[in-house]
């Protein structure tokens, strides 16, 4: 008995006459009652079968083989790929609900939640008079508190956290057969996705539905899910018992992205990574053989020749590898925490007790609104080659602090020094203090980087400040060096942009910062944009910067478990005040705060016998943030 | 809603003040420095100058520019747009007259032009990829590329010439009787009374100048909406609709047609204005009795206080179709409705 099974589903793109499988030969199955997890990174071909359910595939794109049989209650199996349009429309929605990634997005924002909420009921064929009622019921089983006034809003006067419990209620409306759920926390805070997962879980368990659970994030499906599967270029590396491919899996992709994922508990070792990222569809379609060859640590010359098939390991666990590559493990180095006595000499950045306040804008009348307090107090001081972490969820003032370090938004209060000098007044010499000392890497790698210029312009842009007028021999030469250094080809030289992936581009960024060999970088969100492979590779390079030129740095993050295997002290942040500040490791063993003990409790431990998500206290700290 | 409706409103109607002072002063300053003379134009002949003299004190042109103004401005807030110079009667009665049926037919061309826009955006929208589209396509372009005036004149000669199947002189046909004056509109005062016929007159009447001015807007409004639908129809809540099993129609319609209008009723904002400098061609060339043919009358006799105040009647009118269109873009949008409420 199963509700969903793909069969040798394939779905191709025509690139310049060839055709090359974005999804290649995928197989699974769901029962109902379980969660079926599709990992995989950015590009790995995840959302294919939301669009090819939604029949929105890009133009170029088409399903090339195989089905997707949805077995309904009737005993009868319908082929999703073949049916009629109007057939699938019956299903979709009513048999077959999605939850979406983005959920400020998801929601039309001209209609109020009623609405469009009743526009979903209608379809179900809810008489008129019942509906707000119903409409009020399923909001409370998502646990939001107040439903009746929710019923009038606009999904823009709603959290992303809020706007996805609505989803999720429209979603399981219909008390679906199968639901699909596309990255479903990703554009949401830490402890949203706690809670989110928790009301998605409860519904999918009362109402035994089958789920497809995608993510780029491991750790979470072990969580989630049943049973997993590992999308690596459009195909199923490994799939098999949630368990057994989180704690034990056997293709070396597998295990590369377990081992990218800096652990939560536990010593810290150096995280091994792969090189480069996974090929894109151009890549994709000269390579022959096995699609993780040019990455894969353990490849032989017999990988390139012929794609290997998917093998049975043990009891339902598949692995797509050759048999002599599984269970090559590599040892991995132990990170080097930071001396004492290095931290000891005096610090390059002081900040003390700075506040932000932002004025409201003015009515046409002239009255000032009432603006936002975007830091109301913070502090924070960084010695050479210290790495300090700043964690809290987005709108807890981490990125206003980082603009006000760098000179960019002046403070409303308090005072900024750089090596004693104070900077905090915006002047010619605070400038060139600030120049020498700080370097910024910013959050969107692609926003920051002028698409007209070419690397080696970009990466040598502050030498062209007026008083160092560098010849272009000075900058091919000082671009090689930085090149190097952030672990970029030498060949990307005259790229621009454009040409580069998003590991690349923020390599370059940091290249840029490098430029004036600062002795502190403010990096604000630097990998939440990067799949977890390459965060790895430019984790690992800012602790080579580290050990190499003894650079400091304030590293801004929602991520704790990057914040710990970075940073030796950290500080964190809720609702623009500094509410913890200390050791990463006495954090994390003890912390103090209610926020900080309910961030740590909002993070999927790694070891899956400790119960996740949380309940207690932190829970109801949790659903108070959600 | 209400009460932000009203503020914006209010604050439209404090910007718009210094607006019309500022144009109502140009226009004054403009005219006064011109080498027209209405006193000696409006006089018979064989008058003497002392004659002249008495009419210009009449009239007050023998006092300061500046005082000119003040005297005009005074009795333009008390209501008073003064005497006409040529036609022999006070302004706000020949305004009066003429402010209804211009309203009229820039309704009726708004409206022509909204709803053939509107259609048309759709349709080309429906068919995209398809012949269809590139039939539309063409047709905007050849639209488009005839100025309104010519679009009349062409209108003229083939339906109401060749084809005689529409009136196109005035505003009712030969032998029938106004209907009493109630609000001064004409489709209104028939309907009010009963007058079927100086209905259909008025209608058949109104078809061709009205579709000259709608020829200005539809086709722009057509390609906006076309193109935002485009883009709308990317957005990520029509594929979650769709995923609902939404109909695609109802997906049309209900969700990707309002998103996407916005960029249109914007458009029509700034286009709605340009329509009223289209109604003075239009209204001469089918002899239409609106403010445009007495601006026209008024400029050729040198009638300074008519133009003045036909000048500011059509400031007004900008102002107002302006004001009009900012409140519907609020009423398709909760976001400035509701704006700072979280
Ligand atoms: N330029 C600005 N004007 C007004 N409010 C701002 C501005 N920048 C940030 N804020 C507000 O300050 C708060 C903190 O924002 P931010 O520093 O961006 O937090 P984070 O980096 O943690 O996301 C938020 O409520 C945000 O809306
Ligand atoms: S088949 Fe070869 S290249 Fe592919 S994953 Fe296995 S060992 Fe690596
Ligand atoms: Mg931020």
């Amino acid at each position: 008995m199963m509700t969903l099974a793909a069969r040798g589903l394939c779905v191709s793109a025509r690139l310049a006459g060839h055709a090359v499988a974005v999804l290649r030969d995928l197989d699974f199955a769901i029962e109902p009652g379980k969660i079926l997890g599709l990992v995989g990174e950015s590009g790995a071909g995840k959302s294919m079968i939301g669009r090819v359910l939604a029949r929105s595939l890009p133009s170029g794109f088409a399903v090339s083989g195989g089905s997707l049989d949805f077995h309904g209650a009737d005993g009868k199996v319908s082929d999703l790929v073949a049916m009629d349009g109007a057939e699938l429309a019956h299903l979709l929605g009513d048999r077959i609900a999605f939850i979406p990634q983005e959920p400020l997005t998801a929601l039309n924002p001209l209609l109020t939640l009623r609405t469009q909420f009743g526009e979903h009921l209608a379809r179900l064929g809810v008489p008129a008079g019942d509906r707000n009622a119903r409409i009020i019921d399923a909001l409370k089983q998502v646990r939001l508190s107040a439903p009746q006034s929710l019923l009038e809003r606009y999904p823009f006067q709603l959290s992303g956290g809020m706007c996805q419990r609505v989803l999720i209620a429209m979603a399981f409306a219909s008390n679906p057969a199968l639901v699909i759920a596309d990255e479903p926390t990703t554009a949401l805070d830490v402890s949203t996705q706690a809670t989110i997962v928790q009301i998605m879980r409860g519904l999918q368990r009362d109402h035994a539905t089958a789920m497809l659970f995608i993510t780029h994030d491991l750790r979470l499906a072990a969580r989630v899910c049943d049973e997993i599967a590992v999308l690596y270029a459009g195909e199923v590396v490994e799939r098999g018992p949630a368990r057994i491919i989180s704690q034990d899996p056997q293709h070396p992709y597998t295990r590369a992205l377990q081992a990218a994922n800096p652990p939560l508990r536990g010593p810290l070792t150096r995280l091994v990574t792969l090189p480069d990222q996974m090929p894109g569809l151009s890549a994709l379609a000269g390579l022959t053989g096995c699609r993780f060859a040019p990455r894969c640590p353990t490849r032989d010359p017999s990988c390139a020749v012929a794609s290997p098939e998917l093998r049975l390991m043990a009891q339902g666990h598949w692995v797509r590898c050759a048999p002599a590559c599984a269970g090559f493990r590599p040892a991995a180095p132990s990170i080097m925490r930071m001396s004492a006595e290095a931290s000891a000499s005096e610090p390059v950045l002081v900040v003390d007790t700075v506040a932000k306040h932002y004025p409201g804008k003015r009515d046409w009348m002239g009255r000032r609104g009432q603006g936002v307090d975007a830091v109301r107090t913070a502090s924070l001081s960084v010695r050479p080659g210290e790495f300090v972490g700043v964690v809290g969820e987005s709108g807890s003032g981490k990125s206003t602090l980082a603009k006000l370090i760098m000179g960019l938004e002046a403070p409303t209060a308090g005072r900024i020094l750089i090596d004693g000098h104070d900077v905090t007044a915006a002047s010619t010499a605070t400038r060139s203090i600030r120049l020498g000392a700080l370097q910024m890497v910013f959050q969107d790698p692609q926003s920051a980087l002028n698409p007209r210029r070419p690397v080696v312009r970009l990466v040598t842009q502050t030498m062209e400040a007026a008083r160092s007028c560098a010849s272009d021999t000075e900058r091919l030469a000082r671009a090689t060096a930085l090149l190097a250094e952030t672990g970029l080809p030498p060949e990307l030289i005259n790229r621009y942009p454009a040409q580069l992936s998003g590991g690349q581009k923020q390599r370059v960024n940091i290249a840029r910062a490098l430029c004036v060999t600062p002795r502190l970088l403010v990096a604000d969100e630097i990998v939440s944009g990067l799949d977890v492979s390459v965060q790895a590779q430019i984790l690992n390079l800012l602790l080579d910067l580290r050990t190499e030129r003894g650079i400091g740095l304030v590293f801004i993050s929602h991520d704790l478990a990057v914040v710990r295997y970075l940073c030796t002290r950290m500080l964190v942040m809720h609702q623009g005040l500094v509410v913890e500040e200390g050791e990463t490791d006495a954090i994390f063993a003890r912390p103090q705060h209610p926020y900080t003990r309910a961030l740590l409790a909002a993070a999927p431990p790694d070891d899956l016998d400790s119960p996740w998500p949380p309940s207690g206290p932190a829970q109801e700290t949790l659903d108070a943030m959600a | 809603m209400a009460f932000l409706t009203l503020q914006l409103l209010f604050r439209r109607l404090v910007l718009a003040i210094p607006i019309l002072l500022c144009v109502s002063a140009l226009v004054f300053a403009i005219l006064r420095l011109l080498p027209a003379d209405p006193v000696g134009m409006s006089l018979p002949p064989g008058a003497t100058a002392a004659d002249y003299e008495k009419l210009k004190q009449a009239f007050g042109l023998d006092r300061p520019l500046f005082e000119q103004y003040l005297i005009w401005l005074g009795k333009l807030l008390s209501g008073d747009l003064g005497g006409s110079i040529f036609f022999r009667r006070p302004v706000n009665e020949l305004i009066a007259r003429a402010l209804p049926a211009t309203l009229e037919l820039v309704s009726a061309g708004f409206a022509l032009g909204v709803i053939i826009g509107g259609a048309g955006g759709l349709a080309m929208f429906a068919m995209r990829g398809g012949a269809g589209e590139h039939a539309l396509d063409g047709a905007t372009t050849i639209m488009m590329a005839i100025p309104e005036f010519l679009w009349a004149i062409l209108l003229i000669l083939f339906v109401g010439v060749s084809l005689q199947l529409l009136p196109f002189i005035g505003r009712l046909g030969p032998g029938i009787q106004l209907p009493p004056p109630v609000t001064g509109f004409l489709l209104v005062d028939s309907v009010l009374t009963g007058r079927w016929d100086s209905l259909r007159s008025a209608l058949l009447h109104l078809i061709l100048p009205a579709t000259a001015l709608a020829i200005g807007l539809a086709p722009l409004v057509m390609r906006v909406l076309r193109s935002s639908l485009l883009e709308t129809v990317q957005d990520d809540y029509i594929t979650q609709a769709r995923l609902r099993g939404v109909s695609e129609r109802r997906i049309l319609l209900r969700h990707a047609l309002p998103n996407a209008a916005l960029p249109a009723i914007s458009l029509i904002g700034v286009q709605g204005g340009f329509m009223f400098g289209g109604t003075v061609l239009v209204e001469m060339i089918f002899a239409y009795p609106g403010i445009g043919n007495l601006m026209v009358d008024a400029v050729r006799n040198h009638d300074l206080p008519v133009i003045q105040a036909v000048a500011l009647v059509y400031c007004v009118l900008v102002l107002g179709i302006n004001a009009v269109v900012d409140v519907a873009y609020m009423a398709v949008n909760p976001r400035l409705r509701l704006a700072g409420s979280r």
